[in-house]
């Protein structure tokens, strides 16, 4: 077996050197750490659950080699609803119109959603529905999701008009 | 606004928020100190004897604590009403996902790497894939006993008078596939001995006290000896309704007394439960005017090779077969047989999408045989205001009218109708 290697990056604003397996997913080296708020679905980049933000974009952290994240900046689900105010707005939204169900999806959702939000996405429900084309949803049948992307978007709106 | 407090009033669930900041822990989230993670070696093949199981090599394979097989199962056979389906597989492999081992090592990969690493000698047998053919019992799934487990018969009236008596018979066949399940959350449990010695297994079920039931009974436990766990779970589905996992780390727990963790892979997670496959027979017989007056109807259920809650989704189906129709003369015979394809298990609905898909394309047909609009047909035989079913009971349904109105009206609005009569 490989031997591991340190790895230095932000996550969440907070600057961290971890050790992983040169194979190792940023996905496992995460959920090793203690940052379990990144779920595991399939492992293979299709259901979307251990969506992360890297430099600003999102990105299926199953199929994101850790060792590939080397002086760069990771955002979890946590730390964008807790410290960010695009963030902290989705949450609310989420829970206020009923968008996550088991909520093992919603990680994944909710990166994705802000990540649409931060850059410039708006209160468009087919460009929504594209948005989160790579997250799959077992419980909700989307139309919920879709409605708490779309009216953080017009609250932002709002907020842009002053 | 709403002149109650509670009615009326949009209620935000209260782990809502916390499952939207990721900080819901589910059961891949728990970790114990000083923990073993578990591997299963599933079958090579749909049916075979086994004549031999080495697990030396995985034994010495590196990290590796212990590896479980049948003789570490204290009562080999469970299940909620028949006994059939073995924790691990014993003198026979029944599917391609019985599991024959267990290896605990003390990371994932060395547990999975070590897996491979048992060698299964088998004698292969001729398996039974079809519940049609698998009903003539000339291969057996289970020595000694029938392929056909179960028989369920319903009778309402006379069916064979009514046929006779009709003017027109349509007769269909259909069929339906397996369904898995899919939630995101794949199966996980965990199991640790806390210091008074009791066994605790944490697991993503519901059903946390029909499965001490029967992991007590696995296991030789008494009541005081177990405690079953059931942290949020990721989506389920009926598909975590059915013990699978948890005696393996339960028993590697004993034997090591360490605790241990397993989570099903993606690709496991389609060797769980599945939707059972029906194959359905429809003879319905009509008088001009479209009036039904009988309906014949024959299920057979894909078990897969254990029974697992298959009785009980087969009498459901059975119980809603005929539809939502006037008919005075119903008759329903289903059969669950063994086969050995995938096991089949409870998924939502019940049995009853399988019959309903049937029951309302064999609608839309007899309208079309019939030259009626398949609208009106609905109209003249559903049950309205009152109703009996196939088993006497009574239906009092006031929401049926308001429901098919309400369906009709989004239909038109929708514009994207079929419009009526078939094209």
């Amino acid at each position: 077996m490989s031997e591991k290697v340190a790895v230095s990056f932000k996550i969440n604003g907070k600057e961290v050197t971890l050790l992983a397996l040169p194979e190792q997913s940023l996905l496992r080296l995460l959920r090793e750490n203690g940052y379990v708020e990144v779920k595991c679905g399939c492992e293979e980049g299709d259901c979307g659950t251990c969506t992360v933000l890297l430099d600003g974009l999102s990105v299926k952290s199953c199929v994101t080699p850790a060792c590939a994240c080397q002086g760069h900046e990771v955002w979890t689900v946590t730390g964008l609803s807790l410290q960010d105010h695009i963030g902290q707005l989705l949450r609310n939204n989420f829970a206020k119109y009923g968008a996550s169900q088991c909520g093992f999806c919603t990680p994944g959702m909710m990166v994705t959603g802000v990540n649409y939000l931060m850059n410039g996405g708006t209160a468009d429900r087919h460009a929504i529905r594209a948005a989160i084309s790579g997250n799959l949803c077992r419980c909700t049948g989307y139309k919920k999701i879709i409605d708490a992307i779309f009216y953080t978007a017009e609250e932002l709106q709002k907020e842009a008009a002053g | 606004m709403s002149e109650y407090q509670v009615l009326g009033v949009r209620t935000p669930r209260t782990d809502a928020l916390l499952e939207a900041s990721g900080q819901v822990v589910y059961g891949a989230d728990i970790s114990y100190p000083n923990m073993l993670y578990a591997a299963a070696r599933y079958s090579d093949y749909a049916h075979a004897r086994i004549l031999s199981v080495d697990v030396s090599e995985a034994e010495r394979s590196p990290g590796v604590r212990a590896v479980i097989t049948a003789k570490d199962v204290p009562v080999n056979r469970f299940g909620y009403k028949f006994q059939d389906q073995p924790v691990l597989a014993d003198d026979k492999v029944y599917c391609k996902q019985d599991a024959i081992a267990v290896v605990a090592a003390e990371t994932e990969a060395q547990a999975q790497l070590a897996a491979e690493k048992i060698r299964v000698e088998y004698e292969p047998l001729e398996p039974v894939l079809d519940p049609v053919e698998g009903m003539r019992d000339e291969v057996l799934v289970h020595e000694g006993t029938s392929n056909t487990v179960a028989r369920i018969k319903i009778r309402k009236g006379d069916v064979e008078a009514g046929l006779a008596a009709s003017d027109r018979i349509v007769e269909e066949e259909f069929t339906t596939q397996k369904v898995e399940h899919v939630p995101l959350e794949p199966h996980v449990a965990l199991s640790e001995l806390r210091p008074d010695g009791q066994l605790v297994i944490t697991t993503s079920t519901s059903r946390a006290f029909a499965y001490i039931t029967q992991l007590l009974k696995i296991l030789q436990l008494d009541m005081t000896q177990l405690r079953v766990l059931t942290p949020p779970v990721g989506g389920a589905f009926g598909g975590k309704n059915d013990v699978s996992l948890e005696p393996w780390v339960a028993l590697i727990t004993l034997k090591t007394g360490r605790p241990a963790k397993m989570v099903f892979s993606r690709k496991e997670e389609f060797y769980s439960t599945l939707r059972h496959p029906y194959r359905m027979k429809y003879k319905t017989g009509l008088k001009k005017d479209g009036t039904i007056l009988a309906r014949k109807i024959e299920i057979i259920s894909n078990s897969g090779p254990y029974v697992c809650l298959g009785k009980d989704t087969l009498t459901k189906a059975s119980v809603h077969a005929a539809g939502p129709y006037n008919i005075p003369n119903i008759s329903v015979d289903s059969y669950l047989v063994y086969t050995n394809s995938a096991l089949g298990g409870a998924m939502r609905g019940f049995g009853v999408p399988q019959v309903a898909f049937a029951h309302e394309v064999h609608t839309d047909t007899i309208a079309h045989e019939l030259g009626m609009d398949p609208v009106e047909f609905r109209r003249k035989n559903l049950f309205f205001d009152r109703g009996e079913g196939a088993t006497g009971q009574l239906l009092d349904s006031r929401a049926m009218r308001a429901t098919f109105e309400r369906a009709l009206e989004l239909e038109k609005a929708s514009g994207t109708g079929r419009g009526g009569t078939r094209a």
